[in-house]
């Protein structure tokens, strides 16, 4: 079966990744609060389970992170929108998949995206939703390390 | 004329030129005998068009501009249709907002075959290639001119040029074309045109 890739554009890592967390964690309030800190025990994840967990979390991104949270610098804005219409991007490219069922849902998979609903749920949506800005670094290199066609993830 | 107040027409006419992955709005002007006409650019991503219909970002360089174009690649960031619409701003008034006819995505650019110098040093065939910008890689093809020569391809990163091929035969006649390939939108140009070099030297 042979696996679901997608590949991240380098300007949204280098770019405008960086500028959303540089100037979004400086007006985070709570601190000791993580949203995708399972990321980090995800690395278990069966290559299998990758397209899944993807797709939930670019859901879990377009229909409640981008829409909680207010921005009113225009720079950030840009950013995020940029950001955005990649991850609208990156799911058609998923959606490919899905089509050819190689994106199956264990549910060790489904538990681990439910984890990370249930920690937004815990804060106030603009702040978990300034939160979870401020870690997309975590899920673009989490992307990015599972979704090389060499990764053993 | 509403009200007896002179309203001011919006630009009309918008079209998107795009080429090599530079995007470029343009519109005709609104005439205006006395001042000069300012512009207004704004976008929406289909992510806004989709989830969040009433956000518009300004763009970031036309906003305003006094120019009947705006450069908006830095604008659009990813392979998804892109909306946009100008305004007109004449000191207080401001016209109605035209938007463009069909939403631009980025995926309908213009391919350019790659411009190329091939060159001789010292054996070495030296491959010089225009650098179109970040997203671009390029595919050498290179060849001995000989009857059912081999091609040998080499992918080279735009910031990686000239490019060195190795150690080629004295006296031998190579040929060399080229072909610009974009990630982020999957397409690659038509190839340039073949140049070929004669290495110096006797023949071996």
């Amino acid at each position: 079966l042979r696996r679901c890739l997608i590949s991240v554009d380098r300007s949204l890592i280098e770019k405008s990744i960086p500028e959303v967390k540089r100037v979004l964690q400086t007006k985070d309030t709570f601190r000791n609060v993580t949203i995708l800190s399972t990321l980090e025990n995800l690395k278990s994840i069966k290559p299998v389970d990758v397209c899944c967990v993807t797709s939930h979390l670019l859901t879990f991104y377009r229909d409640r992170v981008f829409k909680d949270h207010q921005e009113t610098s225009l720079e950030v804005m840009r950013q995020i929108s940029s950001i955005a219409n990649s991850f609208l991007y990156m799911q058609k490219t998923l959606e490919q998949c899905q089509v050819h069922n190689q994106c199956q849902c264990s549910q060790e998979a489904t538990n681990a995206t439910r984890t990370i609903l249930d920690n937004y749920d815990q804060l106030e949506a603009s702040s978990a939703a300034l939160k979870s800005l401020g870690e997309l670094d975590i899920f673009l290199t989490w992307i990015d390390e599972n979704h090389q066609e060499t990764s053993t993830a | 004329l509403t009200g007896g107040v002179a309203v001011l027409p919006a630009p009309q006419n918008l079209t998107v030129l795009s080429i090599n992955m530079k995007h470029l709005l343009m519109w005709n002007p609104v005439a205006q005998p006395r001042e000069p006409v300012l512009y207004s650019v704004e976008y929406q991503g289909e992510y806004e068009s989709l989830y969040m219909s009433h956000i518009w970002i300004p763009s970031s360089r036309c906003s305003p501009t006094n120019s009947l174009e705006c450069d908006v690649t830095d604008d659009i960031t990813a392979t998804v249709p892109y909306n946009f619409r100008v305004r007109a701003l004449l000191g207080s008034q401001t016209s109605a907002w035209s938007t463009l006819e069909r939403p631009f995505n980025r995926n309908s650019t213009v391919l350019m075959a790659p411009r190329m110098e091939v060159t001789e040093h010292g054996l070495h065939l030296v491959v010089k290639l225009e650098d179109p910008g970040p997203q671009f890689e390029f595919l050498v093809v290179y060849w001995r001119r000989e009857p059912g020569a081999t091609e040998h391809v080499k992918v080279v990163k735009s910031r990686d040029t000239p490019v060195h091929i190795e150690t080629m035969e004295p006296g031998a006649m190579y040929c060399v074309k080229a072909q610009a390939w974009v990630k982020a939108i999957g397409r690659h140009s038509t190839f340039s045109q073949t140049q070929c070099v004669e290495m110096q030297g006797e023949p071996l």
